[in-house]
């Protein structure tokens, strides 16, 4: 796998380790895709109906949303940042995104309204922690309280739907067997993969997590970077607000994006970023989102009560970083 | 010399992966001595430290402390056997106060448990007025300066009554007269019988305070001795296997045009009205105490700080500084000191940290060329003779010498026409010290031109054509560097002597 932001040991200095050393670090690398692995194993066996080709396009199809803005989760913590606005600004953007499309009947007015709603209200994070200098978690704290009273206010506290014809094919259309959704959270993955490593931005976001003040005196301009990976984050909110918009063709101001932010912060950190920032993959958030996606997928199959799918879930992220810890 | 020494660590072995760090070394201690460790990074002085401190546990060999043979198996067994450890890195927490940092993990206690504060202020104000420091037990640490986070260390290894006290470079955050201090306490330490293990790059304070020295080379023994018998000169031989001369870098040449001008620069309650020139080929050194506004002075002319009065002109055109961005694209790099919190992104690799600030040079198409940044790494690792094996690890796995040569690359690859220095050869071996030094000089022949901040005189007068000294936000003086002595230099940093702006002025010779 490339990678360039961690190192692989040489040839001269692998055969100089030891068995135990390349077993360690092959863990720490790759623990998330270990764990991966491990999971799948267990809930083939536990479910026979698991392994089904069906089943396993499905759990892909219901993790693409909450897929794609743990991506921008991912951008946003490597950063050293916080984002706790995705879910209200994600009912929000569908809200808009609607009227707008009901109002002049074309989908492609929907689709720019929704990417500029998002990318507004990621902007808006951004100004507000690198200009305003206040901390991620209290801005976008404030973010999700607003957005979500907007979305609220401007669809009276309910559902809205789409009367424009067309616009549910987006969710629900199929490339042979694989759902659309997947296609996007894949082609993103890839183009966020590449943004993050083979591009300037993407070194400049780990350097900004890793040490703000070091990558400002190598002349790194700081508060761009920062409000430009707020602004791509509500960016892919917004593409995620349009997959969850189209699948039911309507949108709950009320209920929709309901704890979005903490499945995604769950799915950057199952995937092995650090919390701090200035450490993490591309790669390990999607193993991580798949991790969350195969768990609530064999509960369900074994009829586990709702109820206590998050306890479990809970469990997982705990133990998935004590495991972190130990490298 | 009596049998039976305080400390005698004997036959010392350790490896780290296969790769043998100490190789049968010994140390002996004496009661109320104080012994210098001296060695170049990486000789195994922080391994021996931290075995007898209990961080480690060695492969071979064994500790006796006033005859009893001891197991250091962790950190506590070595502070119950009176052993205090003064890190190089300050672990002073910044948001609690003076006296709950020294006390931290020790707190006086009333018969109720509740924290007994008056007591712990009292003691913490004898221990510090001992130490000729006047700072307040329940000021604030993050109010205060560097050295003084330093003090507050060295005050917390004395309140445990530590038997034997290892310094490890106490004095590089420290001004001169503070080091003073610290040595009449030392001394009077040792009087009362308290040994100490003093690891320092400094050799003249070395020569000053310690009795007796053992110096380590590669893991290994080079020599021991008494430094009343040896000079300095013999000493840097052993450590570094060569000799390393005092002798002044720089040559009297002929400077070009003016790269920088500052006009009365004034940032209020840090500096004011700094009037100076750079030429190209000239290397300008500004020294003085801590406290002397002479960092805050080049943060703000690099566009860190952004409140300033005052014209900076570069090449002729005059320029609002307000970030860093904008400095470097003016043709102004910046070495800051305190590497590991101004420099270094410990988490990218040494490659990455090369490439960081010119970015454009390796993209093609919008994406980065792997492969062009690793060749001009190359080009740099011999240049700057660099010891990396694998320039993908991240870059805090090498020596402070080699980070700060990678951090130097990183402004060469800029190609800036100034280049600050600030503190350059902070925590360095001395083999490191004099290629940097001998690097800056060259970049200097090149054209460039060089401006040099430190708080060692030295150093300033080893290498700088011209000396300005700062006193409280004032240049108070300026040399030609070929005529200046140390002394002079002290004399005006230490505020006891000043001149006025007008007959400040040095002919460029």
């Amino acid at each position: 796998m490339p990678s360039t932001q961690l190192h692989e040991p040489s040839p001269q200095q692998q055969s100089s380790t030891t068995m135990k050393d390349r077993l360690n670090w092959l863990w720490s690398e790759y623990s998330v895709i270990i764990a991966f692995l491990i999971i799948f194993i267990v809930a083939s066996m536990m479910s026979p109906r698991f392994l089904d080709l069906t089943n396993q396009l499905n759990i892909l199809m219901h993790v693409s949303i909450i897929g794609i803005i743990s991506l921008g989760m991912t951008i946003i913590m490597l950063s050293g940042g916080i984002d706790l606005s995705v879910g209200s600004v994600l009912a929000l953007v569908g809200v808009l995104t609607v009227m707008a499309m009901n109002a002049s009947g074309s989908i492609i007015i929907g689709l720019l309204t929704a990417c500029i709603v998002g990318a507004f209200a990621g902007f808006l994070n951004g100004i507000l922690i690198a200009k305003g200098k206040i901390a991620s978690f209290i801005a976008t704290l404030g973010m999700m309280a607003g957005a979500r009273s907007i979305a609220l206010y401007t669809a009276n506290g309910g559902s809205i739907s789409s009367e424009v014809d067309g616009f549910s094919a987006i969710s629900n259309s199929k490339l042979g067997m694989i759902h659309y959704p997947v296609i996007i959270f894949i082609i993103m993955t890839v183009l966020v993969f590449i943004l993050m490593h083979k591009t300037r931005f993407g070194r400049y976001v780990y350097a900004i997590g890793s040490n703000e003040k070091a990558a400002l005196l190598s002349g790194i301009r700081v508060d761009r970077v920062k409000i430009g990976v707020y602004s791509l984050a509500g960016l892919l909110v917004s593409a995620a607000a349009i997959i969850e918009t189209s699948r039911l063709n309507s949108i709950s101001s009320s209920s929709s994006g309901m704890q979005y932010e903490l499945d995604a912060i769950a799915a950057v950190i199952i995937g092995g970023t650090r919390m701090t920032g200035g450490r993490g993959k591309i790669i390990g958030t999607f193993f991580g989102v798949l991790i969350l996606g195969i768990l609530n997928n064999m509960m369900n199959l074994m009829n586990v009560s709702t109820h206590l799918q998050g306890f479990v879930k809970g469990l997982i992220i705990i133990i998935a970083v004590v495991f972190q810890k130990r490298e | 010399m009596p049998d039976h020494p305080f400390l005698k660590m004997s036959q010392i072995d350790k490896a780290f992966n296969g790769v043998e760090v100490l190789k049968d070394v010994s140390l002996e201690v004496e009661k109320g001595e104080i012994h210098a460790l001296l060695g170049e990074n990486g000789a195994g002085k922080s391994t021996l430290m931290n075995i007898l401190g209990g961080v480690h546990q060695p492969d071979r060999g064994k500790i006796v402390i006033d005859d009893s043979e001891i197991d250091m198996t962790n950190p506590r067994v070595s502070q119950q056997h009176g052993i205090g450890f003064i890190h190089q890195e300050l672990n002073v927490v910044s948001d609690l106060r003076v006296y709950e940092n020294m006390f931290l993990g020790a707190e006086l206690r009333n018969k109720f448990g509740f924290v007994n504060v008056e007591e712990m202020c009292n003691q913490a104000r004898d221990i510090l007025g001992k130490l000729g420091v006047d700072i307040d037990p329940k000021a604030y640490v993050r109010n205060l300066d560097t050295s003084y986070k330093q003090l507050i260390e060295i005050s917390k290894a004395l309140l445990h009554e530590s038997k034997l006290i290892i310094m490890d470079e106490p004095t590089t955050a420290l001004a001169e007269h503070e080091v003073d201090r610290l040595f009449t306490l030392m001394r009077n330490l040792k009087h009362s019988g308290v040994s100490i293990i003093y690891i320092s790059h400094k050799l003249k304070e070395i020569k000053a305070i310690c009795d007796r020295f053992t110096v380590l080379r590669d893991g290994e023994v080079a020599g021991v001795g008494n430094l009343k018998e040896e000079d300095l000169e013999s000493i840097t031989k052993l450590m570094v296997g060569k000799s390393v001369s005092e002798e002044r870098f720089t040559q009297a040449q002929e400077f070009g045009d003016v790269l920088l001008e500052v006009q009365g620069l004034t940032n209020v309650g840090l500096f004011r009205n700094i009037n100076f020139q750079v030429h190209k080929g000239e290397i300008v050194g500004f020294t003085g105490l801590a406290g002397d506004g002479r960092t805050e002075l080049f943060e703000t002319l690099f566009g860190y700080r952004k409140k300033y009065t005052g014209n900076i002109t570069i090449h002729d055109r005059l320029i609002k500084m307000d970030h860093p961005q904008k400095a470097l694209k003016a043709g102004i790099g910046l070495v800051p000191k305190n590497r590991k919190e101004n420099a270094i992104i410990k988490d990218l690799n040494v490659i990455h940290n090369m490439s960081l600030s010119s970015m454009s040079h390796f993209e093609r198409l919008g994406l980065i060329q792997e492969k062009v940044e690793k060749s001009k790494f190359q080009h740099y690792k011999k240049l700057l003779n660099i010891k990396v094996h694998n320039p993908n690890v991240p870059i805090d796995r090498l020596s402070g010498g080699n980070q700060q040569k990678v951090v130097i690359a990183k402004w060469l690859e800029v190609n800036t026409d100034i280049l600050i220095f600030d503190n350059p050869t902070q925590g360095i071996d001395v083999g490191a010290k004099r290629e940097i030094y001998e690097h800056i000089v060259s970049l200097a022949n090149q054209g460039k031109g060089i401006i040099i901040l430190s708080s060692e005189a030295p150093e300033i007068l080893k290498v700088c054509h011209h000396i300005n000294v700062m006193y409280q936000g004032e240049i108070t003086a300026r040399f030609n560097g070929k005529t200046a002595t140390e002394d002079t230099i002290m004399s005006y940093a230490t505020g006891s002597k000043r001149e006025g702006e007008t007959n400040a002025e040095y002919t460029t010779s």
